[in-house]
């Protein structure tokens, strides 16, 4: 009988071996171990073995199914591993066929980098607020410490409504705004439109700007120097080098203007330049005490600084963009380039 | 302005490189815009004398000249005819590069050695205003006392280096030769060493000449000298090298001399012809209503009672400070002249110059601003070039009518801790000393307690900031490179925060540009006509209209979003894009009425705009829907009222109170036409500044039920007139509590179904909250739902 059983296990495990599929395999399961199978016959005929020898055959025989059973399972495993493996060779794709689905849009680069701006300054605990465009003259020029019919305003050309109401020719309206609305201390920042009459290659009557201005105690041009310097690292990376020239702006007092290395060139000069590696910034300065005073700020105890970067040439310059012209024409092929 | 380097020196001893100096003005506060070498193309050009001139022996029209440039003897062919023996000639040799391109190298002129050229005027970059013979078609030929061999930058003075500086208007007395010297001596350290204003009279009395008399409170100053018996000859060399360099045409002694103070101290100045004065009279006064004159550019120009005029007895003869008339000027034949110094109100110059459109160096300086003080030391200073000249005899006396004779000196009182303050860096009390007294402005120092006595051409200076700026553009503003610290450590902290609308747009436009959009900016001016194209005829029609615009396309501001948009499809089009998604963010600008008296409203504007090949109206719907959802607005759509929407293919999104906060949909097929545009375009408007508004989004999450939901599918038909919008709402309120959800997922229409009929079928699911439906309780509903549908909207359950 021991060799009976021997026998079994031997053809079983030979056939499991051979074979290739689930079929071949359930039919050697059902020969060994199906109803009708060779070792269930076995089993089944235990009562006609004798009983001193039952005992150990049934042990034997036992075990012959287990060995049969292990094989058959270890086999089923492998072949269904194999047929995932036939499936899934089957469902190859191409990857470099084209995604399917809406494609990103994008946004406009000037937008990007007020984003950006925007996002440097409120981390430095300022407060973004946005105002008219179209305002009094009051606002643009009069409580900026620019009197009518002074030289200053011959360094802006207005294009006028009424001649008390202008299309805002600087941000710096939004300092009076804010001087008249909040309380010290505040550091805003605004970004914004401004118009200008003027309309040539280098020259659009639209641009913007980005006005910051702070308002507390102790504030000098120290607290202006070092914001300007993070500023132009974060906008323009840590290597960026910055000039400063003096200046003049009615609201200021001191005026600076700030260089930063011309992004055009990384430095080298190019004709954006002029040659100088440098561009022009920032026009920056220490708040005129004037200007705190004709907005009903203590100027005895408040400073502040402000500046105002035109953003449209260092939107150009970081982008590398050729024309500043580029900007307002909204040219798909131009735009698909900023995804 | 232009200034001359030579000049400069008459006041400041100072020999450094002009490219230096260029860039310390600049860093100063005096940006120098260009540095201009005169000599840059008259190297190895030198004053040569031909000893000899004999004919070419091959050609007729050269002839070889013999010339002597000093250490040397070179041989010149030349096809000029002026030149003479004994001549003495500007003479280009090898390497010379002259200003109109020409480089010289020495040549054969058909077997004759030529080792180079000589010159005329024009190539070394003179006229004939510069020297005689300066503009001859020819060869120049110098006078005779040149030393031969000098280089002929030297014999012409063409040596100068010219900075085209930039001044700021807060310092008019920068316009001028001495305030720039001063400033140099500031920045250097060094002293100042002023001219020479001395001159000579024949006696006599300037009042027996000329009798002045100011009728006008807007000239201050008015101070006028007489000189008789003039020689109006050509200026000696010097002068008119100065003048060349800084760009004025030399004329004659008299006038080069007015142009000269003009320059070297910022005064303005005019000669008058006397014997044209009528009634030895000057009067300044107001221009009569009408009055007219005819200038010095050849015009002749209207005035009114708001222009100032220099006149005599009778006639004006000047337009105050701006430009002289051609009935007084001095002209070669003039015997005698009056000269004229004085101060006008920057303002009313301003307004004159601006109104006529004449822009004169003396315009320009009185609108900057000319100091009271000026002329006393400009009359003098022309006086002493007058005798400097000998060009006439000076009569004694100088005629002023300014009121205030003894202009005191102001003086600032400042705090030396204040100025810390303001700076952020403290500098060293001698040097802060030593850098204000170098400007001129006389400081000293007690405690904390700044005392500065300012010369009177510093009208800008007022309190410590004005200082706190003289002192770090001279110190250096490289100083903050090497100081530890940063921004705000003795001020408060702040927290930082985004304006909420900006937050609500940020966020719609990344989903925009998730969606494929891509962001455009277009100007907020437009020309009148777009609202016409746009078919619009309400309130947006009255557009804000500029006042002076830049040209028609840009003459008002918008009141609507969708034009530019348009533009940019068009332009996309034209150029071959595609499958254009655009949106924009910006304003309108709505006039609460016109002429404006008040300012306008500004409404904060998302525009969508799509033109795309299998886009339609639902696709808008979702995206706008989806938009929505970002906000906490409730709304519901009607059929739109936009007049450039296709009226059956849009909608109009309405709050619960009524407020219209945007529209979608299909653009007008005439608008379309309007704009030559041949494929269909989407647009979509919403009013940001409402949207965000709006309280935040909040949320109160509901259970979820312990139950299962049920979906039963239903078919019905209705009338073509019926709409999706009716039968979802009937079949929620017929649901009642076990409502669940309803969703439209198919539309039929066929012959079988009729005319005018369509289907739709519907899934809906239906939950209670506190048991399992059963098959009876669902089919109630069912049966609820289908008479419902039927009783309101004769709809048939389809099967």
């Amino acid at each position: 009988m021991k060799e009976k059983l021997d026998l079994i296990l031997k053809n079983g495990l030979e056939q499991i071996e051979k074979c290739v599929d689930l079929k071949a395999l359930d039919d050697v399961r059902v020969r060994f171990l199906g109803k009708q199978g060779e070792l269930t016959a076995i089993l089944r005929n235990m009562k006609e073995i004798p009983a001193e020898e039952r005992k150990n055959v049934g042990m034997l025989a036992n075990v012959v199914r287990e060995k049969l059973e292990k094989a058959l399972s270890d086999k089923l495993a492998a072949l269904e591993e194999r047929q995932l493996e036939i499936e899934m060779e089957k469902e190859k794709v191409d990857i470099t066929m084209p995604g399917v689905g809406v494609k990103k849009g994008a946004l406009h680069p000037l937008t990007k980098f007020n984003n950006k701006f925007m996002d440097i300054c409120v981390a430095m605990g300022f407060t973004v607020i946005q105002g008219p465009e179209i305002d009094t003259d009051y606002y643009n020029f009069e409580a900026l410490n620019v009197p009518k019919n002074h030289p200053a305003r011959d360094m802006q050309d207005s294009l006028y409504i009424t001649d008390n109401i202008v299309l805002r020719t600087q941000t710096s309206n939004m300092q009076v705004h804010a001087m008249e609305k909040m309380k010290p201390p505040f550091k805003i920042v605004c970004p914004g439109r401004v118009y200008r009459n003027d309309d040539d290659s280098s020259h659009s009557p639209i641009f913007n700007q980005f006005e910051a201005l702070v308002v507390d105690e102790n504030i000098g041009l120290k607290d202006l120097m070092k914001m300007i310097d993070v500023i132009l690292k974060k906008l323009f990376g840590e290597d960026v080098k910055m000039r400063v020239r003096p200046s003049y702006f009615p609201f200021t007092e001191p005026s600076i203007e700030i260089d930063a290395t011309c992004q055009m060139c990384g430095g080298k000069g190019c004709s954006l330049c002029k040659g100088s590696g440098f561009s022009e910034v920032f026009g920056a300065g220490v708040v005129n005490p004037k200007v705190l005073e004709m907005s009903g700020i203590d100027s005895k105890k408040y400073s502040g600084f402000a500046f105002g970067p035109g953003i449209d040439r260092s939107v150009m310059v970081t982008n590398k963009i050729p024309n500043i012209k580029y900007l307002y024409r909204n040219d798909l092929r131009f735009l698909k380039q900023m995804r | 302005m232009k200034i001359s380097y030579n000049w400069l020196k008459d006041f400041v001893d100072i020999d450094i490189p002009a490219n230096d100096l260029a860039a310390k003005l600049s860093v100063s506060g005096f940006e120098v815009e260009e540095v201009i070498y005169q000599n840059e193309h008259l190297h190895d050009v030198f004053v040569g004398k031909i000893t000899k001139i004999e004919k070419h022996p091959e050609a007729d029209k050269l002839q070889i000249c013999q010339v002597d440039v000093g250490d040397k003897k070179v041989q010149i062919i030349t096809s000029a005819t002026n030149v003479f023996e004994g001549a003495v000639v500007p003479v280009s040799l090898d390497g010379a590069d002259l200003v109109n391109g020409v480089k010289i190298k020495p040549t054969n002129f058909r077997g004759v050695r030529s080792e180079g050229m000589f010159c005329s005027g024009e190539e070394i970059g003179i006229d004939e205003n510069y020297i005689e013979g300066g503009g001859v078609n020819g060869i120049l030929i110098l006078p005779n006392d040149m030393k031969i061999g000098a280089k002929i930058e030297d014999a012409l003075m063409l040596n100068d280096v010219v900075f085209d500086v930039s001044v700021t208007p807060n310092r008019p007395d920068c316009n001028s030769v001495i305030g720039i010297a001063r400033e140099v001596c500031a920045i250097y350290n060094k002293p100042f060493k002023d001219v020479d204003y001395d001159f000579k009279t024949i006696g006599g009395d300037v009042k027996n000449y000329i009798n002045v008399e100011v009728k006008t409170d807007r000239c201050p100053r008015y101070m006028a000298a007489y000189v008789e018996d003039l020689k109006l000859t050509r200026s000696p060399l010097w002068m008119r090298a100065r003048l060349n360099a800084v760009g004025i045409k030399p004329i004659n002694t008299i006038v080069d001399i007015t142009n000269y103070v003009l320059i070297e101290q910022g005064q303005p100045m005019h000669a008058f012809d006397y014997d044209n004065l009528e009634g030895k009279k000057i009067v300044v006064r107001q221009a009569k209503k009408g009055e007219e004159i005819a200038v010095l550019n050849g015009n002749t120009y209207k005035l009114d009672e708001n222009d100032m005029v220099i006149a005599d007895s009778v006639k004006p003869v000047v337009i105050a400070g701006v430009i002289g008339g051609t009935n007084s000027c001095v002209q070669k034949e003039t015997k005698r002249t009056v000269f004229e110094c004085a101060v006008f109100d920057l303002k009313s110059i301003r307004l004159t110059s601006r109104k006529i459109g004449v822009m004169t160096d003396s315009s320009l300086r009185y609108s900057k601003g000319v100091y009271l003080p000026t002329p006393v030391n400009a009359i003098k200073r022309a006086l002493n070039l007058v005798t400097k000249l000998n060009c006439g005899k000076i009569v004694s006396g100088i005629i002023d009518t300014c009121k205030v004779k003894d202009v005191k000196e102001r003086i600032i009182h400042a705090s030396m801790s204040k100025i810390d303050k303001i700076l952020g860096v403290v500098i060293d009390r001698e040097r802060v000393l030593q850098i204000l007294n170098s400007l001129g402005v006389k400081s000293t120092l007690s405690g904390d307690n700044l005392t500065c006595v300012l010369p009177l051409y510093r009208e800008d200076l007022e309190c410590e900031n004005d200082l706190a700026e003289e002192l770090i553009r001279i110190y250096g503003y490289d100083v903050y490179n090497n100081v530890d610290g940063v921004a705000f450590e003795n001020s408060s902290v702040t927290v930082g925060a985004y304006e909420p609308r900006l937050v609500l747009e940020n966020n719609l436009k990344s989903q925009l540009v998730e969606n494929g959009f891509y962001e455009t900016l277009n100007y907020s001016l437009y020309s009148a006509s777009a609202c016409e194209k746009l078919l619009i005829d309400d309130e947006r029609k009255n557009v804000i209209r500029i006042a002076n615009p830049i040209s028609e396309e840009l003459s008002t501001v918008r009141t609507v979003m969708a034009h530019a948009l348009m533009l940019d499809i068009k332009f996309n089009l034209s150029v071959g894009n595609k499958d254009l998604r655009f949106f924009e963010s910006g304003r309108v600008y709505l006039p609460k009425e016109l002429p404006l008296k008040e300012l306008p409203v500004e409404n904060n504007r998302l525009s969508v705009a799509v033109c795309e090949d299998g886009y339609d109206f639902f696709q808008l719907k979702n995206l706008l829907e989806n938009l929505l959802l970002t906000t906490s607005v409730e709304y519901s759509l009607v059929r739109s009222t936009e007049p450039y929407l296709h009226s059956g293919v849009s909608a109009d999104i309405i709050t619960k109170d009524g407020k219209k906060i945007g529209y979608f949909g299909k653009i007008h097929k005439k608008v379309l036409k309007n704009y030559d545009i041949s494929h269909d375009v989407y647009y979509a408007e919403l009013d940001t500044d409402y949207l965000a508004s709006l309280p935040e989004k909040k949320f109160a999450v509901k259970e979820i039920s312990k139950f299962p939901a049920v979906e039963r599918d239903i078919a019905v038909v209705v009338d073509e007139s019926v709409t999706n919008g009716d039968l979802t709402h009937a079949i929620k309120s017929a649901c009642g509590k076990v409502f669940e959800s309803v969703e439209l997922f198919d539309v039929y229409r066929s012959a079988q179904l009729g005319e005018n009929k369509k289907s739709l079928a519907y899934k809906i699911r239906l939950m209670s909250e506190d048991k399992t439906l059963t098959t009876e309780e669902i089919n109630a509903v069912i049966n609820k739902i289908l008479k419902s549908l039927e009783f309101r909207y004769h709809a048939k359950l389809r099967v």
